[in-house]
């Protein structure tokens, strides 16, 4: 393995890409991607990487991991200086009071810290802050902040990558930059000449909030089958043991109704033969990943989901285990190159 | 910036939560160890500095502030290698979710169970100390075992930062701010005698500085402190307490001390001599080392001088570099006044 897997995921962490603005976290993948094959980005923003020789007689595969997170974008300044904001995507409204923010205007990045009420005017109550409370500190005037901050600016959470105990590390965004990146270190293992398959990678974009970039590229790609590369529920103090993973545990390998059992049991297969550490994952419908659109895009297309357990997803406080990215591409890999 | 908001910058890196200030501690008795006639340390840890002026007042002054920070204290290993953790301090659960803490060296994080999870209810509501998972990485209890120990204390890990227009943004400025101010007066001396005391466990209840002006016996204490500032837009006017900008905060009146009319008049009289911007508290609330030194042995005239700070006890403390400078003029100031009151 040539690449370094704390390097590759820490390169992609630090770059903000919120959904609908990925555009600089697109930009820095196709420059990882290039390596690999020819890129491109689709309408909606989602970088393209068709991988190897072009074979009439071979099915058409593609690996989709979505490259946008959540975050926040400003809806208005108020007197003060502050901003008010809404959710772009699933977001955690019980852990943003007081934390550090990004502002990325179109020149530059602003930082800002989230209001928390004081004791004194909350009363004690323990009300999780709701996302119209939510206030954003800029330390700027109402006209200085004008001036720097437009409406419609995205806004996240930033922490870097920062290592854990063992193998484990936390950041924001592993949602689904870890996707990203078992992806990425999968083309950097593939012996090409082993490959099966006609191969596109997809690094798409909003995904957080409708599956939107996956549903119009894979539009665009036509493939037979797709495996989706996404993060899912491991377990955590509250959390059900019943429909978690466990990190550590290698990639989860999902079954659903609306999933190709067939592919399900390849992958698991392909990671048995190779003896490839794998969870199963099951879902009683659709799987909430890109799968969903992928799977009934044109004329539909075979699917399978690979998730990388994940602690606490969707905060800034994510935790993913590096073994478990590593083994989702082994097991990438394995698939493609097998019979 | 300034030298002493660069020292600002120093010291709230530094963790020091309340009984566990050592590293706070030995950065200043290193920084004062020239400059001070004598230097003591006490049973509790508060370092007392005598320093030497060019004469000695009437009246004997000390001034504190305190070295401790709100944090948490690990109360559990589970089996699972999670943590359990309580608060050090008064922090409310609130700022505390999603957030990145250190236990010296080891850095955790705390979560939980995941939105998508959630009832509806439970989305609605903060999740409290009990019900957070504070996670190391460690997938057992004996590997957590080797990194961290029950009793151990830590604290938030978010960067000292300056943003917006002159806004500085960090753990720790409460009370940080005041070792700064009182490093940079010792740096440049005083008139006349003055006791420094630097003191431990503020945030658990005063308990340093009793024990400091016990062992001072000062007839006039003056506390340099931060405090809580509520000018957010979900604030009306009356609900403010004190607004960043504005200067430093002087108090009439708060939770633990009614402060002595005649310095309370002197300092607002002081800043107006000397142009100095100038808020009183607007609330009676919160509290500070006044509470014990002015009840100390038989009473002291106390008052005190506080940073405007919001997001207080949070990851995210937000100062304003002007009240600073402002808070060290007016302290600077005053006690040339207060030394043959």
């Amino acid at each position: 393995m040539s690449l370094n897997t704390f390097e590759l995921l820490g390169g992609l962490v630090e770059v903000s890409g919120v959904s609908g603005n990925e555009n600089n976290v697109v930009e820095y993948a196709k420059g990882l991607l290039d390596k690999y094959g020819k890129t491109e980005t689709g309408v909606l923003g989602s970088v393209l990487c068709k991988v190897g020789e072009y074979y009439e007689n071979r099915p058409d595969m593609l690996i989709d991991a979505h490259i946008d997170e959540i975050g926040m974008i400003v809806t208005y300044i108020t007197d003060d200086g502050f901003l008010k904001v809404s959710g772009v995507g699933g977001l955690d409204n019980r852990v943003l009071p007081g934390q550090r923010v990004k502002i990325c205007t179109d020149d530059t990045v602003l930082d800002g810290v989230i209001v928390s009420t004081p004791p004194h005017l909350s009363h004690g109550d323990k009300n999780a802050a709701d996302i119209d409370d939510i206030c954003i500190d800029t330390g700027l005037t109402k006209s200085e902040a004008a001036s720097k901050i437009s409406l419609g600016d995205r806004v996240y959470i930033a922490n870097s990558l920062e290592r854990l105990c063992g193998e484990r590390v936390t950041s924001h965004a592993l949602d689904n930059r870890a996707g990203c990146a078992a992806v990425i270190l999968a083309l950097d293992m593939l012996d090409m000449s082993k490959l099966k398959y006609n191969l596109c990678v997809m690094l798409s974009t909003q995904e957080e909030v409708g599956e939107r970039g996956a549903k119009t590229g894979s539009f665009s790609v036509k493939c037979d089958k797709a495996v989706i590369v996404d993060v899912s529920f491991a377990h955590t103090k509250g959390e059900s043991v019943s429909q978690c993973g466990e990190l550590g545990k290698g990639a989860m390998i999902g079954f659903a109704p609306s999933l190709s059992r067939e592919m399900s049991n390849e992958m698991k297969q392909t990671a048995e033969e190779n003896g490839i550490p794998f969870q199963i994952e099951i879902m009683s419908g659709k799987t909430g990943t890109n799968a969903d659109v992928i799977g009934v895009s044109g004329c539909g297309a075979k699917t399978v989901t690979l998730s990388v357990p994940i602690k606490h997803m969707h905060t800034p406080a994510e935790v993913v285990d590096m073994t478990d990215i590593e083994n989702s591409a082994k097991l990438i890999c394995a698939y493609l190159e097998r019979n | 910036m300034t030298d002493m908001i660069n020292e600002l910058r120093v010291l709230c890196a530094i963790d020091g939560v309340s009984g566990s200030e050592d590293k706070v501690r030995e950065y200043i008795l290193e920084r004062i160890k020239d400059r001070a006639e004598s230097v003591t340390v006490d049973a509790l840890g508060n370092i007392i500095a005598f320093v030497k002026g060019k004469r000695s007042p009437k009246n004997k002054i000390m001034i504190s502030a305190h070295m401790d920070e709100v944090g948490f204290i690990i109360t559990h290993i589970n089996s699972d290698g999670s943590l359990d953790i309580a608060p050090v301090g008064g922090i409310d659960e609130q700022v505390v979710l999603g957030r990145r803490i250190r236990f010296g060296d080891v850095c955790a994080v705390i979560g939980g169970k995941a939105v998508h999870n959630l009832s509806a209810d439970e989305r609605k509501k903060t999740v409290g100390f009990d019900d957070m998972s504070v996670d190391i990485g460690a997938s057992s209890k004996d590997e957590a075992k080797k990194l961290v120990s029950l009793g151990e204390t830590g604290t938030f890990c978010d960067e000292f930062i300056s943003f917006g227009n002159g806004r500085l943004c960090s753990k720790a400025i409460d009370d940080r701010a005041g070792c700064a101010i009182m490093l940079r007066m010792i740096d440049e001396g005083v008139e006349c005698d003055t006791c420094f005391a630097f003191v431990v466990q503020e945030e658990i209840g005063l308990r340093g500085s009793g024990c400091a002006a016990f062992a001072v016996q000062p007839d006039i204490a003056l506390v340099l402190e931060t405090t809580t500032a509520a000018d957010i837009p979900s604030s009306s006017e009356d609900m403010r307490v004190c607004e960043l900008g504005k200067g430093p905060v002087v108090t009439f009146m708060d939770r633990h001390t009614i402060y002595d009319k005649e310095l309370y008049k002197l300092t607002f009289d002081t800043a107006a001599v000397n142009g100095i911007p100038c808020q009183t508290k607007t609330r009676i609330a919160g509290g500070n080392d006044a509470g014990a030194v002015h009840t100390s042995r038989s009473g002291v005239r106390a008052c005190a001088i506080s940073v405007p700070c919001r997001y207080l006890h949070s990851a995210s403390c937000v100062a304003d570099e002007n009240d600073i400078e402002n808070t060290y003029k007016l302290a600077k100031q005053l006690l040339n006044r207060i030394y043959d009151l």
